[in-house]
Parts: C-alpha cells; sequence; structure tokens
C-alpha cells in the first residue's frame, strides 16, 4: 500500500525546471530576530505579481533554520497605507528615501524594524496547451475519455533593498518551466506540474542563502 | 418496465438541474463590503463636512449586455466605509450631513461630497491579459463656508487583480474593487493638496489661521 502511495505521488506531479539567477552587490547581514518584509510589484497593466507567490515565499522563509521575522505583505501594506499601494509604491531607492521625510512613515518603520524590503516582480501563465477531453452524462452513468496537455512558465525577479544602508543588495531571478498532462479514462487524471510553487521554493533558498549566509546564522 | 420509467425520471431531474445551473451562471451578484485602513501621515487641520447623498451611498452598477452575463455590482457600502475612513484621519474633524446645509454651521471649513461618476469592469475572456480590472471615476465636490465652490476634482480608481485556480469570477472581481477602492483612498489622501482650488483654499486657510504648514504639504505626496 505505502509504494502504490509512492508511485501514485511520483505519477501525480509533472516535471519542472527551475533556474535561479543571483547578483550579488553586498553581503546579507540579517542576524536572527531581524525583521524582512516581502512585497509584490504590481504596477504592470499587463500582469499581476500574484499574491499567493509573495506569501508562499514569505512561508517558506518563515522557518526556525532562517529565524528572521517575515512581516505578511497585507500587514505591512495596510500599516503604511497608502504609501505602498501599487499606484503608490516606491520603484526606486531615492523615492523611498523621500519617503521617509514623513515623521509618521519613518516612525512606522522603525516600529517594524524592517532590515531588508524585498520586492518581487514576475507573474505565471500558461504559454502552451495542447489536446482534448470529453465528457458524457447518460442514464447510464457519466465518464472522460481524451488526453489534454499544458505547459506554464514562472518568470520572476525579487530585488532586495537594505533599508537601513538605503542601497540595493542584490537581486535573484526564478524561471521556472513545466508541462502537466491530464489523460482521461472514464475518470481525469490531472499530473500537474507546480511550477509557481517550484519558482516560489527556488527564490525562498536563495533568499534566504543569500540575506543570512551560513556563517553569520 | 419499472426500471425505464426510473430511469426516465432520473433523465428528466438531470435536465433540470442541468438547466437551473446553466440559467443562474448568467445572472451574477456580488456586495462589496471591506475594511480600509487609516492613512498613514499629516493630519490638515481644518474641519470638514461630509455628504453623502443616496445615490453614493446605495450605488449599484447593474449591466445586462448581449456579449457578456448579467451583473449587479453593489459598491455603495464599501466606497463610503472608505471615504470615511480616509477623510476621517486626513482632517482634525469630520462632521457626517445628511444633506447641503443652509446654512452651513460655522465650525465646517469644508463641504465635502463625493459622486461615482462611472464604475467599469473587464473579466479575462474580454481582454487579452489574463486579469480582472475595474476602474471607478469619482467626482470629489468641494465647497467653502459660503457655499461656493473650491474644486471639482474629478479621481480615477484602478484596480486588477489576476485569475486564481478555483477562485471564482464573483469572488475575483471582489477583489479588484476593492482594490479599485484603496486606490480611490489613495489619491485622496496624497493628490487633496495638488488639486489647484484646494490648494488655495488651504493656503488661504493658513494665513488665516497662522498655522504652520502642514508635513503632508511639505513632503511629496507621490514620491516618484
Amino acid at each position: 500500500m505505502k509504494y502504490f502511495i509512492v508511485i501514485l505521488i511520483i505519477l501525480s506531479s509533472g516535471c519542472t525546471t527551475v533556474v535561479i539567477d543571483e547578483y550579488m552587490r553586498s553581503n546579507g547581514k540579517l542576524i536572527d530576530g531581524d525583521s524582512i518584509v516581502i512585497l509584490g510589484r504590481r504596477h504592470s497593466s499587463e500582469y499581476e505579481t500574484e499574491p499567493d507567490l509573495v506569501d508562499c515565499v514569505g512561508a517558506e522563509l518563515n522557518n526556525s533554520s532562517f529565524n528572521v521575522k517575515v512581516i505578511p505583505e497585507k500587514v505591512f501594506v495596510n500599516a503604511l497605507y497608502p504609501w505602498f499601494e501599487p499606484r503608490m509604491a516606491p520603484l526606486h531607492l531615492k523615492s523611498l528615501d523621500k519617503l521617509m521625510d514623513i515623521p509618521s512613515v519613518r516612525e512606522r518603520m522603525a516600529n517594524y524594524g524592517v532590515k531588508y524590503i524585498i520586492w518581487i516582480d514576475g507573474f505565471t501563465e500558461t504559454t502552451d496547451s495542447a489536446g482534448s477531453i470529453g465528457c458524457s452524462i447518460g442514464t447510464a452513468g457519466a465518464g472522460c475519455f481524451g488526453f489534454g496537455t499544458w505547459d506554464k512558465e514562472s518568470d520572476y525577479e525579487a530585488v532586495v533593498w537594505d533599508f537601513h544602508d538605503k542601497e540595493l543588495s542584490g537581486k535573484i531571478s526564478a524561471d521556472a518551466k513545466g508541462t502537466s498532462y491530464m489523460p482521461a479514462i472514464v475518470v481525469p487524471i490531472p499530473l500537474i506540474a507546480r511550477v509557481q510553487k517550484n519558482a516560489c521554493k527556488g527564490m525562498a533558498i536563495q533568499l534566504q542563502n543569500f540575506l543570512k549566509p551560513k556563517s553569520t546564522s | 418496465m419499472r426500471i425505464i420509467i426510473e430511469k426516465l425520471i432520473f433523465s428528466i431531474k438531470l435536465i433540470v438541474i442541468i438547466t437551473t445551473i446553466l440559467v443562474t451562471s448568467c445572472s451574477n451578484s456580488i456586495v462589496i463590503d471591506s475594511d480600509f485602513p487609516q492613512p498613514v501621515g499629516k493630519i490638515y487641520p481644518i474641519t470638514a463636512g461630509l455628504i453623502f447623498n443616496d445615490a453614493f451611498k446605495n450605488f449599484i452598477h447593474h449591466e445586462n449586455q448581449d456579449d457578456r452575463d448579467e451583473w449587479t455590482i453593489n459598491t455603495g457600502l464599501a466606497q463610503q466605509k472608505m471615504f470615511n475612513v480616509v477623510l476621517d484621519t486626513m482632517f482634525d474633524e469630520t462632521v457626517n450631513l445628511t444633506k447641503f446645509p443652509d446654512p452651513i454651521p460655522k465650525n465646517i471649513d469644508i463641504l465635502i461630497v463625493p459622486e461615482i461618476l462611472e464604475f467599469q469592469f473587464t473579466m479575462p475572456r474580454e481582454t487579452s491579459v489574463n486579469i480582472f480590472e475595474v476602474w471607478i471615476k469619482y467626482n470629489v465636490h468641494t465647497y467653502n463656508k459660503q457655499g461656493e465652490s473650491i474644486a471639482e476634482w474629478i479621481i480615477t480608481a484602478y484596480g486588477k487583480t489576476p485569475t486564481a485556480f478555483l477562485k471564482s469570477e464573483g469572488n475575483a472581481l471582489k477583489e479588484a474593487v476593492k482594490i479599485a477602492l484603496r486606490d480611490a483612498g489613495a489619491t485622496l489622501y496624497s493628490g487633496f493638496y495638488n488639486v489647484p482650488g484646494i490648494q488655495n483654499f488651504i493656503i488661504s486657510k493658513q494665513r488665516e489661521n497662522s498655522i504652520k504648514k502642514p508635513e503632508s504639504l511639505i513632503v511629496d505626496s507621490n514620491p516618484q
């Protein structure tokens, strides 16, 4: 039974490849107990950085080995409303500096003790699909027959701002590709490639190593 | 014979259920209700009278076109909440009024009457992009204590949300409307001083009261 479940799990997921690139300008200086915030870029009119992806990276970084406080995006954006809304969020470090001229904003940021602001920009899309599945229902019963396949691609970039030193610390990009399959013989069996989830995991691991190199943890 | 009759009844029931689902799926109704955060920044040292008329408080966008499903979107309560929270935080004091007062109470410096001019939305299948989009256009009428118009301020708000697996169209649209309302609040708060008529009013009010320039007037409201 155990072997059957393991084989089922292996079979029930499609294949994904993830490529992570990193550009470092300075070493991460996080120590245990520091705070970071991960925010999604939402200024583009053609796509939207998914809140799920931002939450996922935050959740992956919120682990005991990292031991850093990750402020949830919604909590942070609400606490500093309206300055981090899509229309108003600082696109450059200079703009962030200017924003800090407002004493109440500066005070609130200080209360949070934010050391790094991480901006994630990008999206996941279905790039190709093929095949067809037909389902029918009748008095004798219901069933589906056919085969469907689709490709998904994720393209994300995380830009790390050092809030204390007001400088760009580095950039990490994650490109993931995967193909999902759905054969249907009476019952459709989805073999889903978890493209976005794998991009999130890859990015979180890289961010963790970047922000808190092993020697300082 | 009995089996045939049972199968026939089952088929009729199935047809009725499917027809009901198909008919109701063409008509959608959503009510937006959301809490909005208080803006962070300096407060304008003036007292504002807020008038939310019935058309604003009970605003419902209804659309029934041939090329899209029927939609009824109620934003009245949510937009009233948003204007209340933002304006309450923006000014020293706000007074909610039911109608345009005559005469205007002496303690009120400015009267604010928001009006919704337009509401539009698009679904992912209607555009090439995989997002739900909402546009709301407001006219914020402002009057001085003599009842004369200070400015007619047009605010255009925009909200979008990505399509998500297993998220209904109604929920996605609700999310986009909430983001559009937050956007309207952001413009209302940060752009208030940038409206020429309002700027002149605040400067003259400052001269009148010999008050210090508020912090939000010094800082660029949109630090791009």
